[in-house]
């Protein structure tokens, strides 16, 4: 009988512990667990309940009952203009700002990567957006688009770029939004920067030095080495800033509160000005929501590009 | 009749006398027959005076006021307060613009502050995590007399009081005394017509008046929707459900403001609660709409324009006088576990001598929310804050005829009627009047049609 001599052999405590340790899906899901709690509680629970709340007609303070779609078809329906405007801004919002960022980060990370004094500084300095408490940042931003106080406008005044007293940067549609996208791009260039900088560090120099024997300009190696091997960080980093984009809030609320007449208007803050102001915690939810159908299949696209082989 | 006009004369009769000594001797024995006689008797015919609990903690958060020194004079008295019944008082402040997610998270959590200042309509938002306070409110009306309509409207919820009035901040036009005569203009105009010509005149000074027509949750509702009113328009029907925007009224309304505007008034889509403060205090502007901070801050901070500012209240339209103001009331939050030490620390702070010793810090920047402190001392002690005074009487609430509900509220905080003048404003006062009202009619509809 072999496995009765094996168990007399082995003492019973190590029989159960490398039982353990040879089943590596059970162990891999008991080591997941705190992580999975931590995701359940914070991510999950809150999704899912914004997901009920959008599906009632809830209130501040009162729990609604069960209405299905109604608040879905309510802002879908509303002809005022102010919703579908709202979801134009955040794809144009998001679209533009992204793009910039993304080519002003790749910039910027070419250019740290390279060896030149005081570089440590710099790349620490490059976080200084990123640091600054982000309402005490767009505060000195709208001190800065204000037009009697306007620091930009005063400088463009005075080196005779533009006529006194200078454009309204909140007050005109046109230009609030380009407002908005400049402070979005200002603050989020560092986190693609940085992220870019991390990936472009580990690409092994060897790949360089050997295109360089065989001839290859600054452009070719961009082309060819460093751009196919960032591309898991550039898209990892696209993805999290897309979504982080489509539902910013702090900078537009701080900036115009959707002003001038919801001509900056976002999903995120109409989202806020029906369901915390006005109380209607349900359609606020679902206004929120709107978009999460389409986020998914941005999201399962990149992952797929992710996934796929070279 | 020599006896019956000597009578009629010391305005006394033996009868009179009788029953004037018996309510006093059953008033002194039994002071709830004088709160329920008040004018709001009906509701709550007797009232218990609530008792502070020793060792009871008691939160309270507001806004922060734009005059420093009243939060402190209001902190020194709750402390004061707290120190002779044995009750812990923090009180907490916060900026107006971030009370109301403070307040709604609270409420969503049902956790929070004991009791917290409601702005404008939020009782009708948070009915259900207000308590009824209507016994307290009721020994304050046999205290000080009747509450101020707007401060009714917007604390009663279906007959129940909700909150308890706490202040006005009047908000009246504070103006540069030296620019107007520079621009001959002799006084501030009393009709909006006036308005416009004194603009057209301030245009060759190049301090234009200037008001905001963005999204600022004080200054903008304050200034449009009495415009809209003093012409007759209004947004909605007393009867809180019919859209009444797309009118001829709104139309005239509408059509003043483009010619102010075209005359030489300026709007700012852009600024904010505090903009206009700054602009004025920088010398960029000859006048605007505010509450007293501005003309406050001058005389009692900057001391550079104080002699030459001068404050006067709201121009009158075609179908009259009307006024916007800030009012704030406190509610006493369901989720309390010392809701009688709550009250009885409201009750104490509104007594009549602490009251106007808070007015007077504030120092003309609250007005009282009852008949006997309208004429509040600190209205005399400077005659440039009459206008301040005179604002209190005209004042309405947003959404008025009809009264302050979870709709009106919600048309307030979207900004309608303000977005609506802002797009027939654009482009120097040549926007679409028709497109600006079809689009504040049809999100009207959508708030008071919404099931």
């Amino acid at each position: 009988m072999g496995t009765a001599t094996r168990a007399d052999a082995v003492p019973a405590w190590h029989q159960r512990r490398v039982r353990i340790y040879d089943r590596e899906a059970p162990l891999g899901y008991f080591l997941l667990l705190p992580t999975l709690v931590v995701l359940g509680i914070f991510l999950l629970y809150p999704f899912l309940f914004g997901i009920w709340l959008s599906i009632t007609d809830s209130e501040l303070g009162n729990v609604g009952k069960f209405i299905g779609l109604g608040n879905y078809r309510f802002e879908f329906r509303n002809t005022d203009g102010v919703f579908y405007g709202a979801v134009i801004n955040t794809f144009l919002y998001t679209g533009v700002t992204t793009v910039f960022k993304l080519s002003l980060g790749l910039v910027m990370a070419l250019l740290l990567n390279q060896i030149f004094p005081f570089r440590r500084f710099v790349r620490a300095a490059l976080l200084l957006p990123y640091i600054i408490p982000t309402v005490l940042s767009y505060e000195a931003w709208r001190w800065m688009f204000d037009p009697t106080f306007s620091v930009i406008n005063w400088l463009l005044v005075n080196t005779h770029l533009v006529h006194y007293p200078g454009p309204n940067w909140l007050g005109v549609p046109a230009n609030a939004m380009a407002a908005l996208m400049i402070v979005n791009v200002w603050r989020g260039t560092p986190f693609y920067a940085i992220s870019f900088l991390a990936g472009m560090q580990v690409i092994p120099v060897d790949l360089y030095e050997a295109a360089r024997v065989d001839g290859a300009s600054r452009r070719q190696q961009f082309i060819n080495i460093t751009l196919p091997l960032l591309r898991p960080v550039l898209l990892v980093v696209l993805l999290l800033s897309t979504i982080l984009t489509f539902a910013d809030f702090q900078g537009p609320f701080v900036l115009t509160n959707g002003a001038p007449y919801n001509s900056t208007q976002l999903l995120s803050i109409w989202a806020y000005q029906w369901g915390i102001p006005g109380g209607a915690i349900g359609l606020g939810a679902a206004i929120s929501l709107v978009l999460f159908p389409l986020l998914t299949i941005v999201v399962a696209v990149v992952l797929f590009m992710l996934r796929r082989p070279e | 009749m020599p006896r019956a006009k000597k009578r009629a004369k010391s305005g006394w009769s033996r009868r009179k006398f009788l029953q004037t000594a018996g309510v006093a001797v059953a008033t002194m024995a039994f002071p709830e027959i004088l709160i329920s006689c008040g004018p709001q008797s009906n509701s709550t015919p007797t009232a218990t005076i609530p008792k502070p609990r020793k060792g009871a903690s008691i939160r309270l958060l507001q806004w922060t006021s734009f005059v420093k020194p009243a939060d402190a004079e209001f902190k020194r008295q709750a402390a004061e307060w707290g120190d002779a019944n044995g009750v812990t008082v923090a009180i907490e402040t916060v900026t107006g613009d971030q009370l109301q997610p403070k307040t709604a998270a609270a409420v969503e959590a049902s956790s929070g502050p004991d009791i917290i200042q409601m702005q404008y309509g939020w009782p009708q938002l948070y009915t259900d995590s207000c308590l009824d306070v209507s016994n307290e409110v009721n020994i304050l009306i046999g205290k000080l007399g009747k509450p101020d309509p707007v401060n009714e409207a917007f604390c009663k919820v279906n007959g129940t009081w909700r909150a308890i009035p706490y202040t006005v901040v009047p908000n009246a036009w504070t103006y540069r005394t030296d620019y107007f005569q520079q621009a001959g203009v002799s006084s501030f105009p009393t009709t909006w017509d006036e308005l416009t010509a004194a603009a057209a005149k301030l245009k060759t000074t190049s301090k234009p008046i200037s008001q905001t027509d963005g999204h600022a949750y004080g200054d903008s509702l304050t200034m449009w929707n009495p415009v809209l009113w003093g012409f007759g328009g209004k947004e909605v029907n007393a009867d809180g459900k019919t859209v009444a925007i797309n009118s001829k009224e709104t139309r005239d309304a509408i059509k003043w403001a483009q010619g102010a505007v075209q005359a030489g008034f300026v709007v700012h889509p852009e600024w904010l609660d505090p903009d206009n403060n700054q602009a004025y205090h920088a010398n960029r502007i000859s006048g605007t709409l505010n509450g007293a901070s501005i003309y406050i801050r001058e005389k009692i901070e900057f001391h550079k324009y104080t002699d030459v500012t001068n404050n006067a209240p709201m121009p009158s339209g075609p179908k009259g006088t009307f006024a916007m103001n800030l009012i704030f009331n406190h509610a006493v939050m369901k989720w309390s576990p010392d809701a009688e030490t709550a009250k009885a620390m409201l009750l104490a702070l509104m007594e009549k001598d602490q009251y106007q010793k808070w007015t007077m810090i504030a120092a003309g920047y609250n007005a009282g929310p009852f008949e006997s402190l309208h004429n509040d001392p600190v209205f005399a002690s400077d005659p440039k804050l009459k206008a301040f005074q005179d604002v209190v009487a005209p004042g309405k609430w947003p959404g008025w005829p009809a009264m302050p509900s979870k709709k009106t509220a919600q048309a307030q905080t979207q900004y309608i009627v303000a977005d609506m003048f802002a797009k027939a404003l654009a482009n120097g006062g040549t926007g679409d009047i028709e497109a600006a009202i079809s689009a504040a009619e049809t999100s009207l509809k959508a708030i008071f049609e919404r099931p």
